[in-house]
């Protein structure tokens, strides 16, 4: 029985392929897959760069924001104990609170990055070092501090050890994780800010199809128009517009992110971490009393880094906040240079107290205001350009809001109008 | 049939093994922090077997009496410091009343650093003209060596490998080593440190004694003397031995640890000179002989050293012409 019915199956299929009617129906099938599908891929496209951009804006920037932080706050408590114990005596509250605040902050932004763990396998060593090594290092600042109290000089090694383990193990592990929190802010942006062309491809493949089916139409028929297929090659094309214009707007917001945004964050952001470090070189040269060759000399390398940090933040800057900011920063490090000048002269020439008090002394014009000036103007400034990141990825984000619906919708009209155009054909076959 | 066999499906799908480990946390290395330079040190130290035996100990003669401060003979190493306006000294920050920063004031004192101040007190007629220059004890030869310091008063054994790099004044302190380690910690000297770790510092001769003792321990060589004492602390080491001087002072810091056993090596300390200023050697020999006549050395042992010995005596000048 079933041998009886395949014959005239495929028979009536080669009939239905060769009279006009049957093309016609295969023409409109045709039609409602390319469309569909190019819906659902150029659909597809602006979700991933959609997505990409909600990573940039909720993930990848503040991990790497988060990252500087530990980073940065890790320096200043080094740096800051290394300066209480210099003051002699009961370390002032000042100092004192400045040190609590900075582990509190990298303790904070240690477990912001530790939360998103999942997301970068990489970075799992680093973070394992910071969070095991941390109390550690809180642990000898506070047996260095006690001994301090009781007039034990045994606490200045502590605070060596403290200090060592900071330079040798955190700093470098918090380094890390900012190299590997910064690229994938690179990352996303690059598969946010790419151009749009397989969207442009789909949408030409469908407006091709759509053409084609128009001049068979027409040729059969001896119409010129057909308005259901008219109606959906404008409805490609305004799918194809739409995300076109999306994408370009996205890509150059993005675009902006960096130039105005994270390029310069990280330039500012290792100024900041530079002028951390010469300033913990500053107080260590002093507390090593003479043999202190080692800091002098790293003091000097991490200085002259600097000053191209700052030449090249002034260089990027884009926005008017930023490039004063930066101005008033590049002042500040003049003046610290110059106070460093003035102590190392007088502690070469064996005047220590004077040296003592041009280093850590309240007086503006010496280098501990010198100091906190820089880095507050580095502060706003990045602030500012971190607005400026948030803003172009807000910008990006607004562009593509309802893209994926349009696009859906759009790509659904186009079928239903094909099938609708053609089916008036085919009513006239009946 | 089909039953059973969906029964038997299911029996053996409930045994079948499932992977049920409860994870573990896995922690990164645990080693305790260490001192940044700590090491641990395989090879002795040059012992010195090249150097011929000598006299070290014998100093150059006074010149007579000394000079009024203020008026030092011309052309001498004493004018050329005089016209500087300070005396530059290399001493310690970090031995404990041989030669410290008080940790209250930022000041550095201690038993050294007044024997230093006397000789400024001799050249200028005040014990705060001045500069210190902190030297760990690796850094004393080379730094006396270069002229970057007049003198260096750090706990500096006299002994001939030494004495052939600088000069060295007349003795000014008798010290010993010894062992120090925790209380109830089962070692009593130098005889029972095999195989345990002890601490000294890089380039002292302490260092070349540990690694000298018959028993064999195993010698761990730190920057500073109070490095050692945190690594004792934080059971690091067993423990520490050098001079009786230093070991005081640490065990000043906590009451833990005791110093044990006997002195097993003499350590006459001398003020270290560069070599070729041999005329600042008797100087300072002048000094040291006054202070010894004066009372003024009894008056700063006393300050300092009183823990060690109540009612010591300077020890007796020996020159070798």
């Amino acid at each position: 029985m079933t041998a009886v019915v395949t014959a005239p199956t495929s028979q009536r299929v080669t009939g239905l392929v060769k009279s006009t009617p049957g093309r016609l129906s295969l023409i409109a099938l045709l039609l409602v897959a390319v469309t569909l599908l190019a819906g659902v891929l150029t659909g597809w496209g602006v979700q991933t760069r959609s997505a990409a951009l909600e990573e940039l804006a909720t993930r990848s920037e503040p991990l790497s924001f988060a990252a500087q932080e530990v980073y940065r706050a890790m320096a200043d408590a080094d740096a800051t104990a290394s300066a209480a114990f210099l003051s002699g005596g009961v370390e002032s509250p000042e100092l004192r609170s400045r040190y609590e605040a900075d582990i509190a902050k990298a303790a904070a932004a240690l477990s912001t990055a530790t939360g998103e763990i999942s997301r970068s396998p990489e970075v799992g060593a680093a973070l394992s070092t910071l969070s095991g090594r941390l109390p550690v290092y809180t642990g000898l600042v506070e047996t260095a501090r006690t001994h301090n109290r009781q007039g034990n000089p045994v606490g200045a090694a502590y605070l060596r050890e403290a200090s060592s383990l900071m330079r040798a193990q955190l700093l470098p592990a918090a380094q890390d994780l900012y190299r590997a929190e910064t690229a994938n802010v690179v990352r996303d942006q690059d598969s946010a800010g790419g151009g749009p062309w397989t969207e442009l491809l789909l949408g030409v493949v469908a407006l091709a199809a759509l053409g084609l089916a128009q001049r068979y139409v027409t040729r059969r028929t001896n119409r010129v128009f057909n308005i259901g297929l008219l109606v959906a090659t404008g409805l490609v094309l305004v799918s194809l517009l739409w995300v076109s214009v999306a994408s370009v707007v996205v890509a150059s917001t993005v675009h902006d992110s960096r130039k105005n945004g994270s390029t310069q964050v990280d330039v500012l952001a290792r100024a900041r971490i530079a002028t951390l470090t010469a300033r913990g070189d500053e107080t260590l040269t002093l507390v090593a009393r003479g043999s202190g060759a080692a800091y002098e000399k790293r003091y000097g390398e991490v200085v002259k880094d600097l000053g191209d940090l700052l030449t090249r933040a002034g260089s990027l800057s884009t926005e008017p906040e930023v490039h004063s900011a930066v101005d008033s920063a590049t002042k500040n490090f003049q003046a610290w240079q110059e106070a460093h000048q003035r102590i190392r002269q007088a502690d070469d020439s064996g005047d220590y107290t004077t040296a003592l008090a041009a280093a850590i002394g309240a007086d503006q014009g010496g280098a501990a205001a010198a100091f906190d000036n820089l880095d507050r103007d580095l502060v706003t400034a990045i602030t500012h350009a971190r607005t400026a990141f948030t803003g172009s990825v807000a910008t990006a984000r607004g562009a593509l809001t309802g893209t994926v619906a349009v696009v859906a919708l759009l790509a659904l009209g186009a079928a239903t109008a094909s099938v609708m155009g053609v089916w008036q054909r085919l009513k006239e076959y009946r | 049939m089909k039953r059973l066999l969906l029964v038997l499906l299911l029996v053996t799908a409930a045994c079948a093994p499932v992977p049920s480990s409860a994870p573990d946390i896995t922690v990164g290395s645990v080693g305790a922090p260490v001192p940044g330079d700590a090491a641990e040190v395989s090879a002795p130290p040059s012992s010195g077997a090249a150097v011929p035996a000598c006299d070290a100990t014998a100093s150059l003669r006074p010149d007579g009496a000394l000079p009024t401060p203020g008026a030092m003979p011309t052309g001498s190493t004493m004018e050329r410091i005089a016209a500087r306006g300070r005396l530059i000294a290399g001493v310690d920050q970090n031995t404990y009343l041989m030669g410290f920063r008080n940790p209250g004031t930022g000041a550095i004192e201690g038993f050294d650093v007044d024997m230093a101040r006397e000789i400024a007190k001799a050249l200028f007629g005040d014990p705060n003209r001045i500069q210190f220059k902190v030297l760990t004890s690796e850094q004393r030869i080379p730094a006396l060596e270069q002229g970057e310091v007049d003198v260096v008063v750090r706990t500096m054994t006299i002994n001939c490998e030494r004495a052939q790099k600088v000069a060295f004044s007349s003795v000014y302190y008798q010290a010993g080593q010894r062992v120090l380690a925790s209380r109830g910690s089962g070692i009593t000297g130098p005889d029972s440190l095999g195989g345990r770790k002890v601490c000294a510092t890089k380039g002292s001769s302490s260092l070349a004694n540990v690694a000298n003792i018959a028993a064999k321990p195993v010698v761990v060589s730190v920057a500073n003397w109070t490095d050692c004492l945190v690594m004792l602390q934080q059971g690091q080491v067993d423990a520490v031995s050098t001079d009786d001087t230093i070991l005081a002072g640490l065990a000043a810091q906590d009451p833990y640890t005791e110093m044990v056993g006997p002195q097993f090596t003499q350590e006459p300390y001398g003020m270290g000179i560069p070599k070729a200023n041999e005329d600042f050697v008797r100087f300072v020999n002048g000094v040291l002989e006054r202070i010894r006549d004066d009372g003024t050395w009894s008056t700063i042992h006393q300050r300092w050293l009183g823990v060690l010995d109540r009612n010591a005596t300077p020890p007796a000048a020996k020159y070798r012409d």
